[in-house]
């Protein structure tokens, strides 16, 4: 059988991080490793802010953004690339750290700010609003929390090998695929072949999916090349 | 008109485009501001909601006041998550004042119960939240940017990136080897030598590993 339980990292819930959040989230990564005793993996994510367990991705975006008509187009393509790859996503609005006497970034709501909102919510995307970086790394500690109890937190570990390097970089080249999927797939396939010759039922067990992203995987192992649809 | 039935659990019925409102918002400046945008009506007896958005959606308004008072209004939002037909949106109002209790009221409305919540500072933010969530909800889910259907990429360039991933395979090879071996399936399970057919026997060898060394 291809699923070969590991071994759970301690009792601690796990939390992926982008590593571009070392620069703009600094204290949320602090705050979850000292305040909450969080196990924190900071791995390159390319753009997905944090991922708090197999299915969810949560993106941090600061209010004024989310207000400005400007980053509208920039938010909504990153959300519909997160949706690609993840069942579940959380926005966390959270608010621009106030600089004494700056009266121009008052909070001032707009139109776009609330047509973003309820696109969200009609889309089924769950909103959270924070006051600053302390409050986000709490909340994504209850997300996480809650996550676990779902059965669907993190329990393989970050840090890999060489050779499982190379494993992940491929399956990570797989359209739709997020980072922890590809990681659930490098430690649960006894091989890279065994992973190739797999049925939807064996990927999903092993990569933590749905059945519909397996299928998706299948089909792309199966897809027959063309060198005549090459651009 | 149908009668909503008198123990106010069933269904609200909400003509398109209007919004049932319960009758102790008459006069308030949040059913003022609203009126000019959108058709509003009043109900007696409406069980736990505000606002009705349709039959399967409804606003449950939390004031400042509410959030002052206690955990009274807990009930409520439980009542509606607990009917099963019901989408609940909560609106509070987040100041100065009640803003020390936001956090609670987050992580029980969202993280507990699974509803949605979203701040607004007085009503007429108010106002102007819920006329854009009752055009959302008229108009065509298409039209919502994060409903609407992904585009296919052709998969022949993803498939060259990802033959690209494997040691020793670059630009050159990757097109090549899938010529050859036109699915992931099928390279995956090619031996060393069927693989020195097209690449030399190095990389060959170095294929072969990364597909079935044990990891």
């Amino acid at each position: 059988h291809p699923t070969t339980s590991l071994p759970h990292e301690g009792n601690r819930a796990c939390i992926l991080v982008d590593s571009r959040e070392i620069t703009s989230g600094l204290e949320v990564i602090s705050s979850l490793r000292t305040v909450h005793g969080l196990q924190v993996e900071v791995c390159p994510l390319n753009g997905c802010d944090y991922i708090v367990s197999n299915r969810m991705v949560v993106e941090r975006r600061s209010q004024a953004e989310m207000l400005n008509n400007g980053s509208k187009n920039k938010f909504i393509e990153q959300i519909q690339r997160l949706q690609g790859m993840f069942q579940r996503i959380c926005v966390i609005v959270e608010k621009d750290r106030e600089k004494t006497g700056d009266i121009s970034r008052m909070f001032r709501r707009t139109k776009c700010y609330d047509s973003l909102l309820t696109a969200l919510v009609g889309a089924g995307i769950r909103i959270l609003f924070s006051s600053g970086q302390e409050e986000t790394a709490d909340l994504l500690k209850e997300l996480s929390l809650v996550e676990r109890r779902k059965n669907v937190g993190i329990h393989v570990p970050a840090v890999l090998s060489p050779s499982k390097c190379e494993a992940l970089q491929f399956y990570l080249s797989i359209p739709g695929i997020s980072y922890i999927t590809a990681l659930n797939m490098c430690h649960r396939m006894s091989s890279v072949k065994k992973m190739a010759n797999s049925s939807p039922e064996e990927i999903s067990a092993c990569a933590e999916v749905t059945h519909q992203k397996a299928e998706e995987i299948y089909r792309y192992i199966r897809c027959t090349f063309d060198i005549q649809m090459l651009p | 008109m149908e009668r909503n039935s008198p123990g106010g659990t069933g269904p609200v019925h909400v003509p398109l485009g209007h919004i049932v409102a319960n009758e102790k918002w008459r006069g308030s400046q949040l059913a003022q501001e609203l009126q000019g945008k959108v058709k509003l009506m009043f109900e007696e007896g409406l069980p736990w909601a505000d606002f009705y958005l349709s039959s399967r959606s409804c606003i449950l308004y939390v004031t400042e006041a509410d959030l002052v008072a206690g955990h009274g209004y807990r009930k409520r939002l439980v009542r509606v998550r607990n009917s099963g037909h019901l989408q609940g949106i909560v609106i509070v109002e987040k100041t100065q004042i009640s803003e020390q209790y936001f956090s609670a009221v987050q992580k029980f409305t969202v993280l507990d119960l699974g509803m949605v919540l979203l701040p607004v500072a007085n009503q007429l933010e108010a106002s102007c939240l819920i006329t854009q969530l009752v055009q959302e909800q008229t108009r065509e889910p298409s039209r919502n940017p994060f409903l609407r259907r992904k585009r296919c990429v052709l998969s022949e360039l993803s498939l060259v990136q990802t033959v690209q991933q494997i040691p020793g395979v670059g630009k050159v090879k990757a097109p090549l080897l899938l010529q050859k071996f036109p699915t992931i399936q099928q390279l995956s399970n090619a031996s060393i030598q069927e693989l020195q057919e097209v690449v030399g026997q190095a990389v060959a060898q170095q294929i072969h590993t990364f597909f079935t060394q044990p990891r």
